[in-house]
């Protein structure tokens, strides 16, 4: 920070991802309008406050391991070796227990004048982990008690995204070098984690008093504010664009960073693998699988709006994966091929496992995220993981990926989510009283207001 | 079929010494050359999906007018959620 230039270039960046904090803070308003207009009136509150309470959850708990585990284990730990000898960017001394770098201890995890970026950086992985929780907190509205959901959402978000991430999304994780996992904006890291988890606290959880027939047959259950929900998801969309911002790194000299000659610069945006890339062609990409998905699902869902607006997001997040490469018109008909299949797929798995996913998180996320990864294997086969020549890394290639999928949205989803939601359950914390869901969440805080305004409109001073 | 197969050979292709910097070959998106058939499949795409719903819709619109069930008849059914 002692020549203006350079400084420049830090502060750039410092604000650069702030502003992505800003902006994906919308996701998480968009995903509290989006659950309370989806469960029924008698359980809004509850659910409004189920889904707010993750946010200081995950944060101190990310603040505490969270963000450790995301530096502390890209080697596995003892699967693959660590780069970070090889790199001009930050050496950490390597591999599990030697992270010194987010020790809520260490003078680097508070406000510093040798810093700028750790707390930005650190913030920008915050908002994602409250994305992984908020994505299974939309599924199990209405019967889960916020005790086993604060649980959950402190497992997904602070602890097994963290390490899928460490594995699969960061320049030294071991998946990216002997899979050739590529996944630059979070089709798998994210959504087919969080997609998986949710299914597997589905299984355990049960469906809602009323959701299928005594035949098994599935009734919808629909929502109390279709136009709410709509809104929420739009917000969603809007606080998206800081999400692909944030999965990038703004800035970065890649010439004595590949070694690509003495005194060659080369100053580019880069996904998180620092593989160039720029914001300007993302931008088209991201649009350009929205228009996808949404024209997908309108589609497929015959116009209905939730479908509609979901899609648009399942076509985003399936493109996700190899935003950062393909043309835009690739982006858009990836898009709608994986729309398609979550839509579908979600309706089956509810026939055939009587699964009761309240707002279709696990196909939106789940299968979108799965089928991205899958699709991203074929797409870009061949196309380098990385861009440090002569360390081993694989190429990206469908056999990789598809490992990696399962990877995600089985061994660090669905896994996890049934584990933990077993251990609830058997402990008697899972779900909430059959009268209580019966009545409604909200029931004593009705007859509480009920009370009151009784008590104010027949008062006369 | 991958456009490059090596980051570094890539931003290094057409360095010339003679001149500062480097030329960088610019497209990296998959499938480079085939932009014509992707448009084409996207034109296609777009006008599918037109009469699709279009049709669609039509059937839709077409049932409702059968049923007619007059203009406060929605008033008996709006869901109590």
């Amino acid at each position: 920070m002692t020549d203006e230039l350079s400084a420049l270039t830090v502060i750039f960046t410092e604000f650069y991802y702030w502003m992505t904090v800003v902006l994906m803070f919308l996701i998480h308003v968009g995903f509290c309008m989006y659950e309370v207009g989806a469960s029924r009136y008698k359980h809004h509150q509850h659910t409004l406050m189920k889904n707010t309470i993750l946010i200081p959850l995950v944060t101190i708990t990310f603040f505490f391991f969270g963000w450790w585990i995301y530096w502390a284990f890209p080697t596995g730990p003892g699967i693959a070796p660590s780069i970070m000898t090889e790199s001009t960017g930050l050496v950490l001394g390597g591999g599990f227990g030697a992270n010194e770098l987010a020790n809520p201890m260490s003078p680097i995890m508070s406000i510093g004048l040798n810093d700028h970026i750790n707390g930005v950086f650190w913030a920008a992985f915050l908002l994602f982990s409250w994305t992984a929780a908020s994505i299974v907190s939309g599924a199990l509205i209405e019967r889960i008690t916020t005790f086993a959901f604060g649980i959950l959402a402190i497992a997904i978000g602070s602890v097994f995204w963290t390490i899928d991430a460490s594995w699969g999304w960061h320049f030294d994780g071991w998946m990216v070098k002997l899979l050739g996992y590529h996944d630059a904006y979070a089709s798998g890291v994210i959504h087919a984690c969080a997609g998986g988890f949710a299914l597997g606290v589905l299984a355990v959880l049960g469906p809602r008093i009323g959701k299928f027939s005594s035949s098994g047959e599935p009734r919808n259950i629909g929502p109390r504010n279709p136009w709410l929900v709509c809104i929420g998801l739009f917000l969603i969309y809007t606080g998206f664009w800081g999400f692909y911002a944030a999965c990038n790194i703004p800035i970065f000299n890649l010439g004595p960073e590949y070694g690509l000659g003495d005194g060659v610069n080369f100053w580019t945006a880069t996904n998180i693998y620092v593989t160039p890339t720029t914001l300007s062609g993302i931008t088209m990409n991201f649009l350009m699988s929205l228009s996808g998905g949404l024209l997908a699902a309108y589609w497929i869902a015959k116009g209905d709006p939730f479908w509609t607006y979901s899609g648009g997001l399942a076509g985003i997040i399936t493109a996700s994966a190899g935003n950062d490469l393909y043309h835009p018109i690739q982006a858009m008909i990836i898009a709608g091929i994986g729309t398609i299949i979550a839509y579908k797929l979600h309706y089956w798995v509810e026939r055939k496992f009587k699964i009761d996913d309240a707002v279709g998180a696990v196909a939106v996320h789940g299968y979108a995220g799965v089928v991205g990864l899958i699709i991203c294997g074929f797409v870009l086969w061949g196309f380098p993981s990385s861009g440090y020549d002569g360390l081993g890394y694989a190429a990206i290639n469908p056999v990789g990926m598809i490992i990696g999928a399962f990877i995600m949205f089985v061994v660090l989803g669905f896994i996890p989510g049934y584990v933990i939601a077993k251990i609830l359950h058997a402990a008697g914390k899972l779900r909430i009283p059959r009268e209580v869901e019966l009545a409604g969440l909200d029931y004593n805080m009705m007859e509480a207001a009920s009370k009151d305004e009784k008590a104010v409109s027949s008062s006369n001073r | 079929m991958a456009t490059l197969t090596s980051w570094v050979e890539h931003l290094t292709t057409d360095v010339d010494s003679a001149t500062e910097g480097m030329q960088v070959a610019g497209e990296i998106y998959p499938m480079v050359g085939t932009e014509g058939l992707l448009l084409l499949i996207g034109v296609i795409v777009w006008l599918a999906w037109h009469v699709g719903t279009h049709n669609s819709e039509a059937e839709e619109l077409k049932k409702m007018a059968r049923k007619a069930p007059g203009s406060n008849a929605h008033k008996n059914i709006v869901a109590e959620w």
